[in-house]
């Protein structure tokens, strides 16, 4: 009998594993493809490595004669796909084998296969029937498909970083920061990118503020958005290079599916209630209508970030060993892989107008920072929204460069419940893009010092 | 190098303490372990050891001085390197204030020159709380809440990690219990100029004292049931042994009676040995029987704790009340001797007082008083003899016990005491 089963090992199974081997519990994990899941193989890191690649070649195309790099003959410059994703390659390898390592280490039993759920404490994997105290299901989620008869047109997400060779027209499906990071990293490098929006909102979960800047910055990148358009098929509406939106035919060679992902519901004997969106139906902590079964991550359709993954998994495991807490989601920061970066964490300012909140919002601007002048940087802001009475922090927002880092320190905010006394009283080195936080605090409680 | 030795925390929930004597001098060349300073704290005087080796080089507070947990108390000069991280330490502690004559100087710490306001809560929120640690682990945005809601924050009990406080506690906390605050209540007489009086500090004895007393009164309900228990064959067995006890270098009481017949009792009745926590709407029972022996010292009410009275012989109570007399008597009673109490017996009667209303050491159930020993007429097989009388006052928590789980409670101890033979019997 295993104190914890966990099926997929994905950021929010393999982490809740080795948290669950660290605490003594007897734990088994099953894969059905590789360790890692989505987030380490096809998802995170090598969209990562592949936008590192296209921000370098467009610093060097667009930026290097300003920053006084001479010599480099711009006609010759070209984009490797290919070395890119061998590159990417190398990093996943890395990555996966270091978690292999600390799941061994962690004394975590491993079972390749595919699980089916026999009962409130059984699994059915390869012939063998595993029982367990309790069971986590981590088997994260799918961009629904997009069809089509002909062969190559439709590259799927786990398909994305593979080497190949890319048409010159690329359009990317989905209202999420997935589709806006790839078709930006395709316009860098030098394609023609556009993006199809299945709904007539752009990432409905950020910050309006955020989406808005966030398209001037795409207007300005010359990338067309096309919303209210949900591909589900490209039958009569795509042929010979041309995809038909409505009244507009647009050219193009390839489709990226980057739509918002839907659970991947493992096989199970006994009824697991999923909610209207097909995602298993979680109480707060996770917990499904099965009082010993859980599921973390992507599946339970609360968010679809690793790092909110591996934090639900963590709260879980402490959970069945008695240790209760409150998992806040609102605490936890929400990345967009942009150009520039944007991130966010707690309420957003609908959030905070609907309850009710007497706030304020603090700004500071990047193009007042010198460090971020120094880097040819003069996109994005920090702003702080705060509550009037205490000065809580109740959300942060911003756009840089490196914003998906910056977000850390409002991360420590929020789970501090921090108010903007304590940002403005926190002195940031110089010169730092992090001193906009500390200008907005100032901002926040009389006034920015650089402003 | 220089070292700073600061008040440490020398027991649960003690944040200040007056300066009683210093027992060495700067130059005084010292070892791990002598004793630098006597100090009095809530309710016991001690000494505070050196944690290091060295010669003094500075003192920091005059005798009668109030210093508060963390201050600087001394400064070692250990080995033989010179070190400025120190000194800037001490420059930053001496900016002491004296607050007139006639008051006692308080060492205070400077603020943070903050220009923006600040957001940590005053040191205020601080102030005693004897159950808990002093200073409770809290978000900023918490002590802000618990300050201007008048919340104590150290009452609170956190969510977070680590028991962390955080702002739904302090709203939750707040929801469910209207903070009732007694400041208002505390005004004192005004004296004109022609009425003789002589005004002294109090001690912080009294201080804990007055606090305790006014705790139990405020959460307890009182309820005191009276008897009289008939002693003679106590008072020949006692006779009897009294010799043997004192050749053992031990004195038989009545109270070490009293006491293992309460410690027998209670093992019976566990609603007297309880307590209540209302914040978490728990009984909690205790399994141990700790009993208080509450003595009267020059310096104000102790009440050391007899532990596991239930399984010590008479012999060894009467050496453990010997041994607490001795020590009250000396002043060496420690905080560690007063801790964990599970019931409390007070024993006015050796000085006087036949009945008496004692009050609870809160949060305990029970107090049991013992009034003078006199002699009665009592009627023995339908006539009229001179008997042993014992008055017996005990008061209850009676949100705790009820009224007749009080009786035969009392019943209990009464039958113990009138047949002392039954206390051997178990």
């Amino acid at each position: 009998m295993y104190d914890l089963i966990i099926i997929g090992s994905g950021p929010a199974g393999y982490v809740s594993a080795i948290r669950a081997g660290q605490m003594g519990l007897k734990t088994a994990i099953i894969e059905k493809n590789v360790i890692g899941g989505m987030c380490l193989n096809w998802g995170c890191i090598p969209s990562k490595a592949i936008m590192e690649s296209a921000k370098l070649f467009n610093k060097i195309s667009k930026d290097s004669g300003r920053f006084g790099v001479e010599g480099i003959d711009k006609k010759a410059l070209s984009f490797n796909w290919d070395k890119a994703i061998k590159r990417s390659d190398g990093i996943v390898k890395k990555l996966t084998t270091g978690v292999g390592f600390l799941l061994k280490k962690n004394g975590i039993e491993i079972v390749e296969g595919e699980a089916k759920i026999l009962s409130n404490n059984s699994i059915l994997v390869n012939n063998r029937t595993m029982e367990a105290k309790n069971i986590m299901i981590s088997t994260g989620s799918k961009s629904p498909e997009i069809k089509s008869s002909i062969k190559g047109i439709v590259i799927e997400p786990k398909e994305a970083f593979k080497s190949r060779q890319l048409g010159n027209n690329i359009v990317v499906v989905g209202e999420t920061p997935v589709a806006i990071e790839l078709a930006q990293a395709f316009n860098m490098i030098g394609k023609k990118a556009s993006i199809v929006v299945p709904t007539e909102n752009m990432m409905p979960f950020a910050d309006k503020y955020i989406v808005k800047q966030i398209l001037t910055k795409l207007k300005k990148d010359r990338i067309k958005i096309y919303f209210n358009f949900n591909l589900n098929n490209l039958e009569g509406i795509y042929s010979d290079g041309k995809l038909k939106l409505g009244e507009e035919e647009i050219v193009c060679d390839m489709i990226f599916n980057a739509k918002r992902r839907k659970a991947i519901i493992p096989e199970s004997d006994i009824e697991i209630k999923l909610d209207k969106d097909g995602y298993i139906d979680v109480d707060e902590n996770c917990q499904t209508n099965v009082p010993n079964i859980y599921a973390v991550g992507d599946v339970n359709g609360k968010s679809y970030y690793a790092h909110i993954g591996s934090a639900q998994g963590m709260h879980v495991v402490n959970y069945i060993q008695g240790i209760k807490q409150k998992l806040d989601l609102k605490k936890y920061p929400l990345n967009m892989y942009t150009v520039p970066e944007a991130s966010q964490i707690g309420l957003t300012e609908d959030e905070i107008k609907a309850q009710g909140y007497d706030y304020k919002i603090s700004e500071f601007p990047m193009s007042a920072n010198g460090k971020a002048l120094t880097e040819g940087t003069m996109e994005g802001f920090v702003r702080i929204l705060s509550e009037n009475k205490y000065g809580e922090v109740l959300g942060v927002q911003i756009m840089a460069p490196n914003a998906t880092d910056m977000i850390a320190e409002a991360a420590a905010y929020m789970e501090l419940e921090a108010t903007v006394y304590d940002v403005a009283q926190t002195v940031h080195a110089h010169p730092t893009i992090s001193e906009v936080f500390m200008e907005a605090g100032f901002e926040a409680v009389g006034g920015a010092i650089h402003k | 190098m220089k070292y700073i030795f600061k008040f440490p925390d020398i027991g649960e929930g003690l944040d200040e303490g007056t300066i009683v004597e210093w027992q060495i001098k700067k130059g005084q060349t010292i070892n791990v372990g002598d004793s630098l300073v006597t100090m009095e704290t809530d309710k016991v005087v001690t000494d505070i050891p050196s944690p290091k080796d060295g010669v003094i080089s500075a003192t920091f507070g005059k005798v009668g001085e109030t210093i508060n947990v963390g201050d600087a108390l001394v400064e070692i000069e250990i080995e033989e390197i010179e070190g400025k991280t120190a000194v800037e330490e001490n420059n930053k502690n001496e900016k002491v204030k004296e607050e007139g004559a006639g008051v006692v100087g308080t060492l205070e710490i400077a603020g943070n020159s903050a220009i923006l306001a600040a957001s940590s809560e005053g040191e205020s929120e601080n102030k005693k709380n004897n159950n808990k640690p002093k200073k409770a682990l809290a978000t900023p945005v918490a002590r802000a809440m618990a300050k201007d809601l008048d919340i104590d924050i150290n009452k609170v009990t956190g969510s977070g990690p680590a028991g962390r406080v955080m702002k739904d506690d302090i709203l939750n906390f707040s929801k469910e219990k209207p903070n009732v605050s007694s400041n208002s209540l505390l005004s004192s007489t005004n004296f004109s100029d022609n009425m003789e009086i002589e005004v002294e500090p109090m001690t912080q004895i009294r201080k804990t004292i007055a606090k305790n007393m006014t705790q139990s009164k405020h959460n307890a309900a009182h309820m005191t049931i009276f008897e009289e228990v008939e002693v003679s064959e106590l008072d020949r067995i006692r006779k009897k042994f009294k010799q043997e006890f004192t050749e053992k270098g031990s004195k038989l009481t009545y109270l070490a009676f009293v006491v293992k017949a309460t410690a027998m009792a209670l093992k019976q009745f566990k609603s007297l040995n309880a307590e209540m926590d209302i914040e978490k709407g728990n009984m909690i029972y205790k399994k141990y029987y700790n009993i208080g022996i509450a003595v009267d010292t020059d310096k104000g009410l102790m009440v050391p704790v007899i532990r596991n009275a239930d399984r010590l012989s008479i012999f060894e109570i009467s050496n453990k009340i010997s041994e607490y007399s001795e020590k009250a008597r000396n002043g060496q009673i420690t905080m560690e001797d007063m801790k964990d109490g599970t019931f409390t017996i007070t024993s006015y009667g050796s000085i006087g007082g036949i009945f008496a209303v004692p009050v609870i050491n809160y949060p305990q159930a029970g107090i049991l008083g013992v009034g003078r020993i006199l002699k009665q007429p009592i009627v023995k097989n339908d006539e009229l003899a001179v008997g042993l009388v014992m008055p017996l006052s005990l008061s209850v928590d009676h949100r705790i016990a009820d009224g007749g789980e009080t009786a035969r409670f009392i019943n209990k101890i009464m039958s113990y005491l009138s047949e002392p033979v039954s206390l051997a019997m178990g």
